[in-house]
């Protein structure tokens, strides 16, 4: 009875994950196995055109390996950004750490399209880099900042990077200082603590960074859109333009799906190989 | 085997003391405690000597070597912290490893002193666990034996037992005590419990205000403390404030409360009319009220298995008697206190003089 009366505790949350997680997975997965309709999202029985589709056309097809690049890349960008920056604030003293968490949490205030739009102003091609280069008459023209794959990693990694950070901070915070002391009495020096013990302790927070950043790269679609300017094709934004502008939804499910899917397998790889036995 | 010497070694936090010029000396394989409360340097004088603290002034030598401004890699110091400070990823022999590989031991050599030391803690069925599936006894014999396996000049111990059960504690105060008499290292061990100082040290160096009270053996530390800070932080202990009848050549005779007098066999300190005096619980025995040397009654009485203590309200204030429990005494009985004078210690004036 006491057990029962636990177990009720839990069912507002899974409330919340079955009507807002599942059930809508539920229907996606569904819609993915519509047939496609002309004048009408989508039309009646089921097929598998949209998967066909996606891995028929390399448009489609290829977007899926683009994107994972690019999530990769923004994940190992904001981890070697990242980590100085957790470490440094993990060692700093109480009156800095205040202030240094503040700074990296400043991009969350600020949403994610003003960011993005942000970054435009600053790395277009009559932007402020551009332009003051120009004036200083070091370039001829514009170099080509954005509406490419430059470009949108830069400003997946601004905007991810307070989730990189943190994870490692909780993970560096919670090292026993001590620890380094007794590498440091066995004879080793700041940068085999580093590469032998801090490194290697806080894996926790690297590999939970890591999937954080990789798995919101991946399906970020403000700042690839206006950043790569469509001429960045991800996966995210192609889902985007089937379900909304071409009314297609079968086809944009089946691609949500194929996504969403294809992150899981890596997240888990992932996971496999930096799996830590000794936690 | 290693001598260390610490000389006038000062340490200030901005303008605070920490440590007041320190001197000790601790010889060869010696066995030394520093007790003392929080707050009294011990373990800021203990982090001194591993580098892990700058000193402000002073010196510490290794073999009369200044070391004082070498880093804590170099100064070939084993350590054991309260926390154990394990490697959390890697296993019982890697953690063991860790020091000889910094060391640039050959493979084959590390394997073999490894196993030794592996062995020396009775740890070497442990030997690819993670410290995270060791117990807190376990971990800590990981601790030891990773100090020890690198053959470190001195080895260090930071309140190593301090987060033990208690029954485990007396266990390893008597493992730590025999290995370090079998390595015959010198050794320096920090604690804030005068039972674990008293029990395994060769010599206790008392701290109070980061300051040394008094540096001796157990016996002496108990039975002759320095000071009556020292006597009330190590052990029990009974203050008496009585006057003075007449010092001669055989010493000081003080009188009780009651008329009876003690004739204590060591000089008074001159120009005092009384004399405070220590008795430890133990070295007063209780007798039927017609027969002490000073009445009291029993306020209250604890039994506590081997022996039974009692507070006894005197005309010298409340005082802590323990007594064998053959002895029968009650709550509210009146009974006489027995003072041995040749166990009673003069207190010097140092106290009210400070």
């Amino acid at each position: 009875m006491k057990r029962f009366r636990a177990t009720l505790l839990i069912v507002p949350t899974a409330a919340l994950i079955f009507f807002f997680v599942i059930l809508p997975y539920v229907t996606v997965l569904l819609m993915s196995f519509r047939a496609p309709a002309d004048g009408q999202p989508y039309g009646q029985g089921f097929s598998l055109e949209g998967y066909q589709q996606f891995f028929s056309q390399p448009y489609y097809a290829l977007s899926l390996p683009s994107s994972l690049a690019l999530g990769m890349a923004t994940t190992f960008v904001c981890l070697v950004l990242g980590y100085p920056i957790a470490l440094h604030i993990a060692t700093a003293s109480r009156r800095w750490r205040g202030l240094l968490y503040g700074i990296v949490l400043s991009p969350l205030l600020v949403g994610i399209v003003v960011r993005s739009y942000g970054w435009t102003i600053l790395l277009g091609n009559s932007g402020v880099i551009n332009s003051s280069l120009r004036n200083l008459g070091l370039i001829d023209r514009p170099l080509p900042l954005m509406y490419n794959n430059f470009g949108v990693i830069l400003a997946l990694a601004h905007v991810f990077l307070p989730f990189m950070v943190l994870p490692l901070l909780s993970s560096l915070q919670s090292i026993d200082p001590a620890i380094a002391q007794a590498a440091r009495s066995l004879g080793a020096r700041r940068f085999t603590i580093f590469r032998r013990v801090t490194f290697p302790v806080s894996m926790p927070g690297v590999q939970a960074g890591c999937i954080l950043v990789f798995v919101l790269a991946i399906s970020s679609y403000v700042t690839p859109s206006l950043v790569g300017g469509m001429r960045v094709k991800t996966t995210t934004l192609l889902v985007i333009d089937a379900l909304i502008d071409q009314y297609q939804w079968p086809f944009g499910s089946a691609m949500a799906l194929i996504l969403a899917v294809t992150a899981g397998i890596v997240v888990l790889i992932f996971a496999r190989l930096t799996r830590m036995k000794w936690t | 085997m290693t001598e260390v010497s610490l000389r006038s070694l000062q340490k200030f936090y901005g303008k605070t003391a920490a440590l007041k010029a320190i001197s000790l000396d601790v010889n060869h394989g010696e066995f030394v405690s520093l007790l003392g409360p929080s707050g009294c340097g011990k373990s800021t004088t203990l982090k001194c000597i591993a580098g892990f603290e700058d000193i402000t002034d002073g010196r510490i030598c290794f073999d009369n070597k200044d070391i004082s401004r070498k880093l804590p890699e170099d100064r070939d110091i084993g350590m054991v912290f309260q926390s154990y400070a394990l490697f959390p990823h890697m296993t019982v022999t890697q953690n063991l490893a860790f020091g000889l590989e910094m060391r640039h031991v050959p493979k084959a050599e590390i394997a073999q002193r490894v196993a030794r030391a592996m062995e020396m803690v009775q740890l070497t069925p442990y030997a690819d666990r993670y410290p995270k599936k060791l117990s807190g006894g376990q971990q800590q014999r990981v601790a030891l034996a990773r100090a020890l396996v690198i053959e470190p000049a001195i080895l260090l111990l930071d309140e190593p037992l301090a987060n033990l059960d208690a029954k485990l504690r007396d266990e390893m105060r008597g493992f730590i005590r025999d290995l370090q008499k079998r390595v015959g290292i010198t050794t320096i061990y920090v604690t804030h419990d005068q039972n674990e100082a008293m029990t395994m040290s060769d010599r206790v160096v008392v701290m109070f205000d980061g300051e040394i009270a008094q540096a001796a053996t157990p016996e002496d530390v108990y039975n002759r403390p320095a000071s009556e800070r020292v006597a009330r932080f190590v052990g029990n202990a009974n203050i008496l404030d009585l006057p003075i009848a007449r010092t001669d050549a055989q010493g000081t005779t003080v009188t009780l409360p009651g008329g009876a007098t003690l004739q204590i066999t060591r000089p008074a300190p001159s120009g005092q009319s009384r004399l405070r005096v220590m008795a430890r619980p133990e070295q007063i025995t209780l007798t039927s009220a017609d027969l002490g040397q000073l009445p009291g009654r029993i306020e209250k009485r604890y039994f506590s298995g081997g022996h039974v203590e009692y507070s006894v309200a005197t005309d010298c204030g409340p005082l802590f008697v323990t007594g064998p429990t053959t002895q029968h005494f009650a709550e509210g009985d009146s009974v006489g206190l027995c003072f041995d004078p040749a166990r009673l210690w003069p207190l010097p004036d140092a106290e009210s003089a400070q």
